[in-house]
């Protein structure tokens, strides 16, 4: 039977945990980025009255004298970020009306006076739709071809296929999304070989299919030889465990067998990785998103990064820092939840 | 029955009837005939067996050679920068033992239109940029019809172009002109366009043309000469089939024409002086103007001639080169981070595992946290960081600035992975007997750590601290691929940067830009982590029959 109270206990201890974890990285984060060099000066083009108000609304500055403004300390700057994070302060805008501050801070450069969050959003649908379709993608072909892997053990399919799957492990991304963008989008012309623009096309239109074929392709590979290989070492391992020899010896065909006995017990580690997969879908890869010129979040990181967008970045820092924490956990916890055998919790001995 | 009858016998008189083996000799343990092997001879044993770690073994050492050697044997490096060759840019790869055989000999096949063909058809340089006509096909774009040439190119065939010297260079490259074959002479007479132009326009004041068009010709065509010094001929200008005047277009003036009426031969517009006899050069502000085939001034100038294995990029410098420093950078730091991270790593999970309890529990807190931050973040911060301090960067460099925070980057949670396995490695060892027996006997901490449980875990943990160098050479790249790491203002070369630079070189035309560089880095991960894995199979005696 199952331990119900104490799985309860010990994933509250993890998640009690991770948002311990989550607020130190998070004031580290913030410490690091405000003691970034700023300029003074909001840039060309934007208003230095409404920059300087908002600047004292959110904490960082203070007004001297009239026309004045000076850096508060760290420290009080993280403080008024906190407190602006509960009840956030007000500021009079260009019209002269009284607005509340936005909690995250603002951007200057990639989308002026916009909140962090609302560009984010912005930025999300098709990060997440090409890691979708990637990952459909994946899962079952890499699944496929590591259950193919491991019941073709050591004949030639299989050295083949382990040959390939080790290529794609461990060549960088970049350099095979090069090699599919070359051949598949310049040479041959099958697919367009950079995303195409979503603000004029749907984003099921056919147009912007065809255009995410190529990134999703760059995803796939990396996820479905890392499921290959792990399938494969996972059912091998199974398929010679004495259960299976059992299972036979009661009647079952090879397949019944396989499938009924083996494939189950061997997607226990997988499935943790499976739900990795999932919660990663939000983050996506730098990488392709930038050979593809998608503009998704790893575009909007590496904008943030470039455009010197302090408070855009120290949002999509966290945001990532989030979905990896959050990724670990949930591994973590669906292993103990999928295999009853791992007991939670359990102390070094076990 | 007999067989029985001797049965009985024997039983009855067993001691006659049987010999002691060996009654008279002594017997001693014999020695034994294999010869003893040691633990890293076993390992070595098994290694060798994995062919594959060894190729890959082999092709590390072969990197390695090439980074360490070609720059510098390369006089293509002069003090740690990388000659920029002008005009020689995104030059495809040659070799000379292909030359002339389409395949590795700097030629590309492309169409082109009937106007730059015929512009680039005559030269007087020493090279010819068309090797080959191919093929011409007509395409229809509408009511217009226009020809696509396609030729074979040749890359090198850089022309003749104007070069500045002073007055004993150009004396030198005179008396080095001297001895050179006919068709290999350097300089070229000087071309007199700006009394051609003067005439040009006049004529088609007189055929016409209104003075607007005709100065906006003149204009056009003094940039067009101006800018290519290898139009040694006469232009004229293109005009439409209602005889109005294309002034951005032009092509030669043919003065012979073959059965086909395909212009065979040009007019000249040397510059020549009062006898007739063609002028080499003219002085201005002391410094010599000189029309030169650059190709052969190229050989002239540096010594050798322009042959680049690789390509050159798109600032025009040698891809071959460029590659064994990037090599070098990458196996530099991939070997030194893991190193560092390694001796860190090392350290942490030692105290952490062999301490245990409330400490384990802190510093594994303190490890969570640390992992948590991704490198990519550090690195951006350590970046502008470092640069914007004046300080530092008067102190180190802008080079030692990007390897500083490189190393601030990589170092800072590198050694999580390590410090992981050593703890593991230590909650193994430390309670087994032998150490219990050591404590009994008084041995101190250190002791127990440094001279029992950490020789135990040695294999295991160098093992897979050699797979860490490809991950470090895997992140270094992917981020200096990005641009996070800036080498622009460095001497630097890394492989991620030679990636990004030829996805700038546009790919779809210049794809050996980054081509090579993707190869070489591609060839560096495969090759360190077969390498890293048959170690670890090698050394990992539980391992011993099975490949996973």
């Amino acid at each position: 039977m199952r331990d119900t109270k104490g799985t309860l206990i010990y994933i509250l201890k993890r998640l009690l945990l991770m948002i311990f974890t989550i607020i130190v990285i998070f004031i580290i984060c913030f410490m690091l980025v405000r003691l970034l060099p700023d300029s003074d000066n909001p840039g060309p083009g934007k208003d230095p009255t409404t920059f300087y108000r908002i600047q004292v609304a959110i904490g960082r500055y203070y007004e001297v004298s009239p026309g004045q403004y000076e850096q508060l300390p760290l420290l009080t700057q993280l403080w008024n970020f906190i407190k602006n994070l509960f009840v956030p302060s007000t500021y009079m805008n260009s019209s002269g009306q009284l607005v509340e501050v936005s909690r995250w801070g603002y951007s200057w450069e990639i989308d002026y006076l916009q909140s962090p969050i609302d560009i984010l959003f912005s930025r999300m649908t098709p990060t997440v739709l090409i890691n979708i379709y990637s990952m459909f993608l994946s899962i079952p072909i890499g699944l496929l071809i590591g259950i193919y892997m491991a019941l073709k053990k050591n004949k030639w399919q299989d050295h083949t296929l382990s040959i390939i799957v080790m290529l794609f492990i461990s060549v960088p991304s970049f350099v095979y999304a090069f090699l599919i963008q070359y051949f598949l989008g310049y040479q041959w012309g099958w697919f367009s070989p950079t995303m195409a623009d979503s603000s004029m096309y749907g984003w099921f239109s056919g147009t912007m299919i065809n255009s995410m074929v190529l990134p999703v392709l760059a995803m796939s590979f990396g996820s479905i030889a890392g499921f290959a290989r792990y399938t494969r070492a996972e059912l091998t391992e199974v398929l010679t465990s004495d259960f299976m020899l059992l299972a036979r010896t009661k009647g079952l065909t090879r397949a019944q067998a396989t499938v009924r006995h083996a494939f189950r017990n061997s997607l226990v580690p997988i499935f943790p990785m499976i739900l990795g997969q999932i919660i990663s879908v939000l983050s996506g890869s730098i990488v392709i998103e930038n050979i593809f010129v998608v503009n998704g979040i790893g575009g909007l990181f590496l904008d943030s990064i470039n455009k010197r967008d302090y408070d855009v970045f120290q949002f999509v820092a966290m945001f990532y820092i989030l979905i990896g924490l959050v990724g670990g956990l949930v591994v973590d916890i669906s292993y103990g939840l999928v295999d009853p055998r791992i007991r939670m919790g359990g102390g070094k001995g076990q | 029955m007999s067989e029985l009858e001797n049965k009985v016998v024997s039983t009855n008189e067993q001691t006659d009837l049987f010999d002691f083996a060996n009654k008279d000799k002594s017997i001693h343990d014999t020695k034994f005939e294999t010869k003893p092997i040691s633990y890293l001879q076993d390992c070595l044993r098994r290694f060798v067996k994995n062919k594959a770690s060894v190729a890959a073994f082999f092709i590390i050492l072969l990197i390695a050679l090439f980074a360490i050697f070609e720059p510098i044997f390369d006089s293509k490096y002069q003090n740690n920068t990388v000659l920029q060759y002008n005009y020689f840019d995104r030059a495809l790869p040659k070799l000379s033992i292909f030359e002339g055989t389409g395949f590795w000999d700097g030629t590309k096949k492309e169409g082109i239109g009937e106007n730059e063909y015929n512009l680039n058809r005559f030269t007087d340089s020493n090279y010819d940029k068309y090797v080959r006509l191919e093929s011409v096909e007509e395409v229809r774009t509408g009511f217009t019809t226009q020809m696509t040439y396609n030729v074979v190119i040749d890359t090198y065939a850089v022309g003749t172009r104007l070069i500045q010297i002073s007055e004993s260079e150009y004396n030198a490259l005179v008396e080095y002109d001297k001895n050179q074959p006919e068709d290999h002479k350097i300089i070229k007479p000087q071309v007199d366009y700006n009394s051609y132009l003067n005439q040009y326009r006049q004529q088609l004041l007189d055929n016409g043309a209104s003075s607007q068009v005709a100065t906006q010709i003149y204009n056009n065509m003094l940039q067009t000469y101006s800018t290519n010094a290898q139009y040694y001929f006469a232009l004229e200008c293109n005009q439409r089939s209602d005889g109005s005047y294309i002034d951005t277009s032009f092509s030669p003036i043919y003065t012979e024409y073959d059965a086909d009426k395909v212009g065979i031969d040009v007019q000249d517009i040397y510059l020549r002086d009062e006898s007739g006899n063609l002028v080499y050069y003219t002085v201005s502000n002391g410094r010599y103007n000189v029309r030169v085939d650059y190709h052969d001034y190229f050989t002239y100038y540096y010594g050798y001639e322009p042959v680049f294995a690789f390509g050159t990029n798109q600032f025009g410098q040698d891809i071959c080169l460029r590659m064994a420093l990037g090599c070098r950078f990458s196996l530099l730091l991939g070997i030194g981070i893991t190193v560092i991270n390694f001796l860190i790593g090392l350290v942490w999970g030692a105290i952490s595992g062999y301490y245990g309890g409330t400490l384990d529990l802190v510093l594994e807190r303190i490890t969570d946290i640390i992992s948590g931050i991704p490198t990519i973040i550090i690195m951006t911060i350590c970046n502008i960081q470092f640069n914007n301090n004046i300080e530092l960067n008067n102190a180190v460099g802008p080079m030692g600035v990007i390897v500083l925070a490189i190393l601030v980057a990589f170092v800072y949670n590198g050694w999580v992975g390590t410090a992981a396995t050593t703890r593991m490695q230590f909650y193994r060892f430390k309670g087994q007997e032998y150490v219990l027996a050591s404590r009994t006997l008084g041995a101190r901490d250190g002791r127990l750590i440094f001279k029992h449980i950490l020789p135990n875990a040695a294999g295991t943990l160098v093992t897979s601290s050699v797979l860490m160098v490809p991950s470090v050479i895997f992140s270094e790249s992917s981020l200096s691929y990005l641009g996070i790491i800036d080498f622009t203002s460095s001497s630097i070369v890394s492989l991620g940067a030679m990636v990004s630079e030829g996805q700038q070189a546009n790919i779809a035309f210049y794809p050996h830009v980054i081509l090579f560089p993707a190869i070489v880095i591609s060839l560096l991960m495969i090759s360190f982590n077969l390498f890293g894995n048959g170690l670890r199979d090698a050394f990992n005696t539980t391992l011993r029959g099975s490949e996973e």
